[in-house]
C-alpha cells in the first residue's frame, strides 16, 4: 500500500493546565473511511482542530502523503487538502449551489474577471461527482438539509480535497438521507479520499467505517478494523466500563390517561387530524421522517404554535394552550430539539436556567431569592448528576449532556403532568446517553405521562410503550412498543403501511 | 464562565470608577471652583435629565433592544406640559400627572410597535423619534415657548431640598426602583434572558413580550419625568428640549459597560457612566477649554473604556507573535496568545 494520506504521530496537546491529547498517533489511508469515537470531552474535537491546522500541537509529529509537515495552519491545511464538514453546513444560503461551490474553486489570478460559466460547469460535475440530484441554480438556502450537505462536499472536493473530515454528518438526516449519504461517502473511498468520520452513532461506523478508532479522556485507546470489533466492545472502549443494558425497561404498567388529543390540528403549521391518548407512566414515542410534523405537534402541544381544530383534554377536562405560560400552567413542559437556541440560555448560569420556568413559584412577588434557587439548582444538580463546576457556571461551560440535563431539570422543576423530549439524545455521548434514558424512565415510573420524539429508530424502539409514526403532518400508525420491530416502524414513516401491523384509527 | 463575565464587568468598573475620580482631581486641579459644592449641584443638576434616561435605557439595552426616541419625547412632553398648564389651565402638578400619562402611552406605542408588528426596536423608535418631535414642533408651529412658571414649580428645578438639588432625590429614587428591577427581580432576570436569546426565553415560557413592553413603557415614563425636571431646571419649555440626548444616554449605559447585543450589564456601570460624562463636560468648562472638545474627549472616553479589556490581549498578541519570529523553531506557545483572545471574545 501507499504511504498514508495522514500520519499523526504522539500528538500532544495542552490548554493551560489542561491535558486534552496525550500522545494521540492516528493514520488514514487513501480509500480508506476511518471512524474516530469517543465520549464529549474525549478529545475528538482537538484532534480535528490540529488535523484542520486550528490548534498547533505541543509536541508530535504530522506527516501527509509522506511529507513531514513542520507547522500545519489552516491555510497550509487546506493547500494540502484536508477539509472538513460539519453538522451544520458552512455554506452561503443566499447563493446558489454552484456559486457556493465555485467559491471554493482556486481562484484566478488577480483582476481577471470570473468566468461563471466554466465555474458553474465545474460546480455541475462536482454535484454530479458526489451524486447529488440538485440544480445547481437553486439557492441553498431552499435545499433540505442533506442536500446542503452534499453541496458542501462537492466544494470540498472542488477545493481538491483528499482528506475529508466528517463530523456528526448525520445528526439532522433521516434513515433514507443517511443511506445516501453513505452511497457518496463510499464512491469517494473508491476514489481514493480518505474519511475521518465522527459520530455517536455506532450502527452508522458499522456500516460505512474500515477502522475505527476510540479516544478516551484525550488518549487512542485502541483501533481495531471493523470487522474484529462489535457493539459492546465498542462502548466499553469508549466508556471505559460496561454499560448494562443498553435500554432500561419500563418498570410500572400505564395508568391513567393523562392528555387525550382529539383531531388536533394546526393549518400553519400543516398538522392534521391528530388523535392518541398518553397514560401516565408511559412512554408514548414519536416517529417519522424530518418535515413528518413531529416537532411541529410538540410546539401545538406547546402553545408556540397553538392549535386551531380540534379539542385536547387534560386528565379529562378540555384545555386551551395558546402560550408557553398556559401550557406551563397546565403543567405540559417541553425539551425542545435545538437546545442550544431553544432548551437553555447558554450564557446564564445553570441556576438561572434551572428556575427559569419556576419564577413564579420560586420567586414570590418577583424578588429574586437567591437561597432559594440555589437550593433548587443543587438539588437537581445531584438528582441528574449535572457535571458543572457550581450552580453559578455558566451552562456554555458544561458538555453537551449536561446541557440537555439543565434543559431538562428545569421542566422538572415545573412538577409536570405531560413531558414533551424532542431528540432528547442528539449530540449526546453514549454514557450520557444511557444516563438520559434511565432518567426518562424514572420520570414516567414516578407517573409522568412522556411524549419522546426521536430520529434514532433504535432509541425510539428501546425506550417506547407504544410508537405513534407521524407522515404528512398527522399520525397514520399506533404501533405497540414491544412487538413492533424498526422496519414496521420504517414502513409507516415511509407510508407503506403494507402489513404494519397494528393500524389504529382510535 | 459568569464568574469571569462577572469579573469582567466588575473591572470594568472599577476603571470607570477611577477615570471618574482622576477627572474629578485633574480639573480640581486646574479649574478654581470646580470642586466647590456650587458646582458639584451644578454638575447633579445638569446630569439628572440625561442620567433618568440612561437608567430607563439600561433595561431596553439589556433587552437586545434600543430607544433612540427619548430625546424626543423628552420635547414632546415638555410642549404638553407647558399646554396643559399654561392653556388648559391645570396645577403644574395635575400637569405633571397628566404628562407621565402621555410619556406611558407613547412608550406603549413603540411597545406595540414592537412586539405586535414584530419589528426592529431601532426601525420602531427611529420613526417614533422624528414623529415626537415633529408633533412637538407642530404644536409649537416651532415658535411657541412656555414661560413664567410659578416659583413653586421651579423649586424642583433649581432649588435645595434637604441641603440638595431638589431633583436629586428624584433621580436617586428611579435609580433605586430601577437598580432593584434590574438586579433583584425576575423581571431583570427576564431582560438578560431576552436580551441573550429571545427564543430561549420564549421557549422557557416567559411573557416575553410583556416584558418588551414593560421597558419601553417605563422610558416613555421615566422620559416624561426628565421632561418636567427638564422645564422646571431651565424655566421654560421649547420643542427642541432634549434634543440628541437620547445618543448621551446611550453613550452612557455602554460606557457603563453594557452590551450593546443584550444581556450582559449592570445599572451602578450606567451611572458611572454618567458620572464620567457629566463630569468631564462640566469640568472642561472650568478648564476653560471649548465646548467640542467635550463630546471629542467623550467619544475617545468611550471607545478606550471598550477596549480596555482588548489592549492588554492585543499586547499578549504582539509579544507572542515576537517571541515567535526569535524562536522559529519552537511551535509550541504561539498560538496561545490569539487563541485566548478569541475564546474570550466570545463571552
Amino acid at each position: 500500500m501507499s504511504a498514508p494520506l495522514l500520519q499523526l504521530n504522539t500528538i500532544t496537546k495542552s490548554f493551560d493546565a489542561v491535558r486534552a491529547l496525550k500522545g494521540v498517533s492516528f493514520t488514514l489511508n487513501p480509500g480508506e473511511v476511518h471512524a474516530l469515537l469517543g465520549e464529549n470531552g474525549a478529545g475528538k474535537s482537538t484532534l480535528i482542530k490540529v488535523i484542520t491546522g486550528a490548534h498547533q500541537p505541543n509536541s508530535g509529529t504530522i506527516e501527509i502523503n509522506g511529507q513531514l509537515v513542520e507547522k500545519l495552519t489552516p491555510a497550509s491545511a487546506h493547500k494540502l487538502g484536508i477539509a472538513a464538514i460539519y453538522q451544520q453546513p458552512a455554506l452561503f444560503p443566499d447563493l446558489s449551489a454552484a456559486e457556493n461551490i465555485a467559491l471554493g474553486l482556486e481562484p484566478t489570478s488577480g483582476l481577471r474577471r470570473i468566468n461563471w460559466a466554466q465555474r458553474r460547469a465545474q460546480a455541475r460535475d462536482l454535484l454530479k461527482r458526489v451524486g447529488a440530484d440538485i440544480d445547481p441554480e437553486t439557492e441553498v438556502r431552499n435545499l433540505s438539509m442533506p442536500q446542503q450537505q452534499l453541496v458542501e462536499i462537492a466544494r470540498s472536493l472542488g477545493k481538491g480535497a483528499r482528506i475529508l473530515i466528517m463530523d456528526e454528518p448525520t445528526a439532522s438526516l433521516t434513515q433514507k438521507e443517511v443511506e445516501l449519504l453513505f452511497g457518496v461517502i463510499c464512491d469517494l473511498r473508491r476514489q481514493g479520499v480518505g474519511i475521518i468520520y465522527i459520530s455517536h452513532r455506532l450502527e452508522e461506523i458499522f456500516a460505512v467505517a474500515d477502522r475505527v478508532t476510540v479516544l478516551r479522556d484525550g488518549e487512542s485507546v485502541a483501533t481495531h478494523a471493523i470487522g474484529v470489533i462489535d457493539k459492546p466492545k465498542l462502548i466499553r472502549l469508549m466508556v471505559g466500563r460496561e454499560v448494562a443494558a443498553i435500554y432500561p425497561p419500563a418498570q410500572t404498567a400505564p395508568g391513567q390517561v393523562v392528555l387525550s388529543l382529539s383531531k388536533v390540528g394546526c393549518t400553519k403549521s400543516q398538522v392534521h387530524d391528530v388523535t392518541f391518548d398518553v397514560r401516565a407512566g408511559e412512554v408514548f414515542g414519536l416517529a417519522g421522517l424530518v418535515g413528518a410534523g413531529r416537532t411541529e405537534l410538540a410546539r401545538m402541544l406547546f402553545g408556540i404554535t397553538p392549535t386551531d381544530s380540534g379539542t385536547i383534554r387534560l386528565n379529562g377536562e378540555t384545555i386551551q394552550i395558546h402560550s408557553p405560560q398556559q401550557a406551563i400552567d397546565h403543567g405540559i413542559g417541553y425539551v425542545p430539539e435545538d437546545r442550544r437556541r431553544h432548551g437553555v440560555i447558554l450564557e446564564m448560569s445553570v441556576a438561572a436556567n434551572a428556575t427559569m420556568s419556576v419564577h413564579r413559584r420560586i420567586f414570590p412577588g418577583a424578588w429574586l431569592r437567591f437561597g432559594a434557587e440555589q437550593e433548587l439548582a443543587k438539588k437537581y444538580i445531584h438528582d441528574l448528576s449535572i457535571k458543572t463546576y457550581s450552580p453559578d457556571s455558566n451552562v456554555n461551560t458544561l458538555s453537551g449532556g449536561n446541557q440537555q440535563k439543565v434543559a431538562l431539570a428545569r421542566w422538572l422543576a415545573t412538577g409536570p403532568k405531560v413531558l414533551i423530549l424532542d431528540e432528547p439524545t442528539q449530540g449526546v455521548d453514549v454514557g450520557a446517553k444511557a444516563e438520559i434514558h434511565k432518567l426518562i424512565r424514572n420520570l414516567a415510573a414516578q407517573g409522568l405521562a412522556v411524549i419522546m420524539i426521536s430520529s434514532d429508530l433504535p432509541e425510539i424502539m428501546g425506550m417506547s410503550d407504544r410508537i405513534g409514526v407521524m407522515l404528512g403532518g398527522t399520525i397514520t400508525a399506533i404501533l405497540d412498543g414491544k412487538s413492533a420491530d424498526a422496519d414496521a416502524v420504517m414502513a409507516a414513516a415511509l407510508g407503506q403501511t403494507q402489513r404494519a401491523g397494528e393500524m389504529s384509527a382510535q | 464562565m459568569k464568574n469571569f463575565v462577572r469579573s469582567n464587568l466588575a473591572k470594568h468598573e472599577a476603571i470607570l470608577l477611577v477615570v471618574v475620580i482622576a477627572e474629578w482631581f485633574y480639573f480640581n486641579s486646574v479649574g478654581a471652583h470646580f470642586g466647590s459644592l456650587d458646582n458639584t449641584f451644578d454638575i447633579v443638576r445638569h446630569s439628572v435629565e440625561i442620567g433618568l434616561l440612561a437608567l430607563v435605557m439600561t433595561p431596553i439595552i439589556l433587552t437586545g433592544g434600543i430607544d433612540l426616541s427619548v430625546g424626543s419625547l423628552l420635547g414632546l412632553c415638555a410642549i404638553l406640559f407647558g399646554k396643559l398648564w399654561r392653556d388648559a389651565g391645570l396645577s403644574p402638578a395635575t400637569a405633571g400627572i397628566c404628562t407621565v400619562g402621555i410619556g406611558a402611552v407613547a412608550g406603549g406605542l413603540n411597545a406595540t410597535l414592537i412586539t405586535w408588528l414584530r419589528l426592529p426596536p431601532l426601525i420602531v423608535t427611529l420613526g417614533t423619534y422624528s414623529l415626537f418631535r415633529g408633533l412637538a414642533e407642530a404644536i409649537t408651529r416651532g415658535v411657541d415657548t412656555f414661560t413664567g412658571f410659578p416659583a413653586s414649580f421651579l423649586f424642583l428645578g433649581q432649588e435645595r431640598f434637604l441641603g440638595m438639588p431638589a431633583q436629586a432625590p428624584i433621580f436617586v429614587c428611579v435609580a433605586i426602583v430601577v437598580w432593584l428591577l434590574v438586579h433583584r427581580t425576575t423581571f431583570g432576570r427576564s431582560f438578560r434572558a431576552i436580551g441573550f436569546s429571545p427564543d430561549g426565553a420564549r421557549y422557557a415560557g416567559l411573557p416575553v413580550d410583556r416584558r418588551i413592553a414593560m421597558v419601553y413603557v417605563l422610558a416613555g415614563i421615566v422620559s416624561a419625568l426628565a421632561a418636567i425636571i427638564y422645564t422646571a431646571r431651565l424655566g421654560q419649555a421649547k420643542a427642541d428640549a432634549g434634543t440628541g440626548y437620547e445618543l448621551y444616554a446611550i453613550t452612557a449605559v455602554v460606557l457603563g459597560g453594557t452590551s450593546i447585543f443584550g444581556g450582559i450589564g449592570t445599572v451602578h456601570g450606567t451611572l458611572l457612566g454618567v458620572a464620567a460624562i457629566a463630569v468631564l463636560s462640566n469640568g472642561l468648562v472650568h478648564a476653560r477649554q471649548p465646548r467640542e472638545v467635550a463630546g471629542m474627549l467623550t467619544g475617545l472616553l468611550l471607545i478606550l473604556a471598550l477596549s480596555s479589556s482588548v489592549i492588554p490581549k492585543i499586547f499578549a498578541r504582539l509579544r507572542a507573535r515576537r517571541q515567535t519570529r526569535r524562536h522559529d523553531k519552537a511551535p509550541n506557545s504561539k498560538i496561545q496568545a490569539p487563541e485566548k483572545l478569541q475564546s474570550s471574545n466570545t463571552d
